[in-house]
């Protein structure tokens, strides 16, 4: 394959429907009934009823085993052709934006002309297992074969194995700790205050507020299920009340030392969102016009439990100078900043590790540091701190709000930076 | 300096204070223009292992942080009663609560090291409810200044002469909740044995009510001290100045919201009811260069 052979990708648009606290507007929506309306609501802008694409790739982080095939079921329930294959990923947070990225991979090397790419992910309906006990006994249950086996299998159920039930939750396999105490770690690490963040939280809110008020979503959303904006926003916020929320992460990593508060960290959210990719060609053959180009991705992922380990949440500030050494560019050369806000403290961290020297000569092995960004240019509409973090949703929010961004203003680039559980960082470049 | 100074200030036990303090309440002074001159004194006190690590246990101050710098102050405690119960003192001891506090610790003090305490009787203040007057103590070590401190007490209901007290602490914009503070049933018992303050306010409910109180209180100085634990930087500091005002007392058993806004060099911070509303003390630190 040669080098003149690889195709633009064009990002046509995208769709999410509102993003929703857990067990609240969306308690009671599964994610294929998330995902499927989100689907639709695309399908239903660009008139793509009937169309067979290349392929729709999605996934979700909290996912049933009955969901094995989410992604597919849901784009048969849509009215896309039924012969549109699909498949589920997972790469926790950075699932939507590696979605996104695999089809347009395809795209750019000629094996599909368009696809969607996308995540949904629901905390509400979460997945409840049952206890390691009882799944031994329901196992053996099924392999017995006579009255008396079965007997003597139930024999060994236990009241104890009903009541300890294997609930999903949002920490580290190797370490025990939370996200929310990783990232407390790092802001401890880092120095990052807590009007810092407070600061970031009240800014996010703002913009998101702002945003919504001129209308910017009106063609990036579908209302679902009554909603027709993201329910955490909280449009009157001011500083005063996010001082008064306690620190909620500090107990194992900085007793009495807190800066992460409910107000500077993401809560759980429900939410799907999906990107229509395609090719120039694909596009033009449909008088769509594309928003902006998905031009480069790079993945890293740190050691967040070894000797030399780095902060959970670290990633993307390895995974962004490697893209951006292989893209030519600097980190001063974009005109968006979308850096996803699993915490304020993951944003400031981020960019304070960029201007440090110590991290980026050891750490990034760079000669200089990759400096300084134009905060005015951060998350110019809003990030997860006010629309709510559906882990799998978000990569889908930020790529279509930053080709609408690119869009509105004619020209320009824009960078994604996206952290993801087990110490992993996907980002991405956006021009037009 | 030490010449002037009178003859070595006596160690009272804690019962032979209480009596000193009750045939104090006795007097019934006029107006009071200007204090006595003259100051007390104690010299080569020994600063002890068990006693520091008794303190920092109970104010929640880790090993790494030295001999927290609130601690020093607890060696100037006998002669601040020996000062209040004498003659010197024109006020009854009883009824006269501490109002402000300023440490400035110069150089760090060490587990083993021999200090002279010095303290002087200082300005006069007038304030709303009564006479406020500074109680200024010095530590040196080796003939070298190390560490100063003005304890601020009012005298309530005194008439009061002196410029109007302008406070320790000025007010504090833009804090945060930092940290939820527990002040168990025997915060008061525990500090008065590390601290020799047996102020039946502190003490008991029982002994509180006899004072006026509904329950018994936290010593100020502890409250100070539990903030400051999580304020300070782990490894302790060099040399730096704290101040606070202290404001509504805190009830015993209780807990308490701790408030601040930390920078690099300092955090100004406030203890408040566990709502976060009243404050029961305002304060500030910062490096000194």
């Amino acid at each position: 394959m040669t080098e003149s052979s690889i195709r633009r990708v064009a990002i046509l648009g995208g769709n999410r429907i509102p993003f929703a606290r857990s067990n609240t507007a969306y308690a009671k929506a599964s994610n294929q009934q998330m995902l499927t309306a989100t689907l639709q609501g695309l399908v239903d802008r660009f008139d793509l009823h009937g169309q067979r694409l290349g392929e729709v790739a999605a996934g979700a982080v909290m996912k049933h085993a009955r969901d094995f095939n989410l992604v597919r079921e849901s784009v048969l329930s849509t009215t896309l052709a039924r012969e549109t294959p699909a498949y589920d990923l997972q790469q926790a947070c950075g699932t939507g934006l590696e979605a996104a990225i695999l089809v347009a991979n395809k795209i750019a090397l000629g094996q599909i002309d368009a696809g969607i790419g996308g995540g949904v992910d629901t905390t509400s309906d979460a997945p409840i297992g049952v206890s390691e006990g009882l799944r031994a006994v329901l196992l053996d249950l099924s392999r017995a074969k006579t009255p008396a086996q079965r007997l003597a299998v139930l024999a060994r159920l236990r009241p104890g194995m009903l009541m300890s039930l294997n609930l999903p939750r949002n920490g580290e396999p190797r370490t025990g700790l939370s996200m929310g105490e990783h990232a407390e770690q790092m802001a401890q690490h880092w120095g990052i205050s807590r009007e810092a963040q407070d600061e970031l939280a009240l800014k996010s809110h703002a913009n998101l507020a702002r945003a919504f008020d001129e209308g910017f979503f009106t063609d990036l959303m579908t209302p679902f299920q009554g909603l027709t904006r993201d329910n955490n926003l909280r449009p009157g916020l001011t500083l005063e009340q996010l001082q008064k929320l306690k620190p909620v992460f500090d107990r194992k990593v900085a007793p009495g030392q807190g800066t992460l508060t409910a107000g500077n960290s993401t809560p759980l959210t429900d939410g799907a969102s999906a990107v229509l990719l395609a090719s120039e060609r694909w596009a033009a053959e449909r008088n769509l016009a594309p928003l902006a180009y998905l031009t480069h991705s790079e993945v890293a992922a740190v050691d967040f439990f070894g000797e030399n380990k780095e902060g959970l949440l670290m990633a993307p500030a390895y995974a962004v100078p490697r893209m951006l050494a292989r893209a030519g560019l600097t980190l001063q050369d974009f005109d968006f900043y979308e850096i996803h806000e699993a915490f304020a403290a993951q944003v400031l961290c981020t960019l304070q590790a960029w201007q440090d020297k110590t991290f980026c000569k050891e750490r990034l092995g760079l000669a200089r540091p990759l400096g300084k960004i134009d905060p005015k240019k951060l998350n110019v509409t809003g990030s997860s701190l006010a629309a709510g973090h559906p882990f799998a949703a978000t990569g889908g929010r930020i790529v279509a709000t930053l080709a609408k961004l690119l869009a509105q203003k004619g020209s320009g680039r824009g960078l994604i930076s996206i952290c993801a559980a087990g110490g992993q960082g996907v980002v991405a470049i956006v021009e037009r | 300096m030490a010449s002037r100074l009178p003859q070595e200030t006596p160690v009272r036990s804690p019962a032979l204070l209480a009596v000193r303090a009750l045939a104090a309440s006795r007097k019934k002074p006029g107006f009071v223009r200007r204090l006595p001159k003259r100051g007390r004194a104690r010299h080569g006190v020994t600063i002890e292992r068990d006693a520091v690590a008794r303190y920092a246990a109970l104010c929640g101050f880790a090993d790494r942080m030295g001999v927290p710098l609130l601690y020093t102050q607890l060696l100037s405690f006998d002669l601040a009663m020996d000062w209040i119960t004498s003659d010197d003192c024109p006020w009854p001891a009883l009824g006269t609560v501490h109002l402000a506090n300023r440490v400035v610790q110069l150089a760090p003090l060490a587990i083993g090291d021999r200090v002279d305490v010095l303290l002087q009787p200082g300005a006069l203040f007038s304030h709303d409810k009564g006479q406020a007057l500074n109680l200024d103590l010095r530590i040196e070590r080796g003939g070298q200044t190390v560490w100063t401190a003005t304890q601020t007490l009012l005298r309530i209901g005194a008439p009061a002469t002196g410029e109007a007290w302008p406070g320790a602490v000025g007010t504090l914009p833009g804090l945060s909740r930092q940290a939820e503070l527990d002040a168990p049933a025997d915060t008061g018992r525990r500090y008065a044995a590390v601290s020799g303050d047996y102020n039946p306010i502190h003490l008991s409910a029982l002994s509180a009510r006899l004072f006026g109180f509904r329950r018994a209180i936290a010593h100020g100085m502890w409250t100070q001290a539990r903030a400051l634990s999580l304020l300070l930087p782990p490894g302790g500091v060099t040399a730096a100045e704290v101040a606070v005002d202290f404001k509504a007392p805190l009830l015993l058993p209780g807990r308490a919201s701790l408030w601040s806004r930390r920078s690099a060099g300092g955090a100004d911070f406030e203890v408040r009811d566990a709502r976060g509303e009243k404050p029961h003390l305002r304060g500030q630190w910062r490096l000194l260069p």
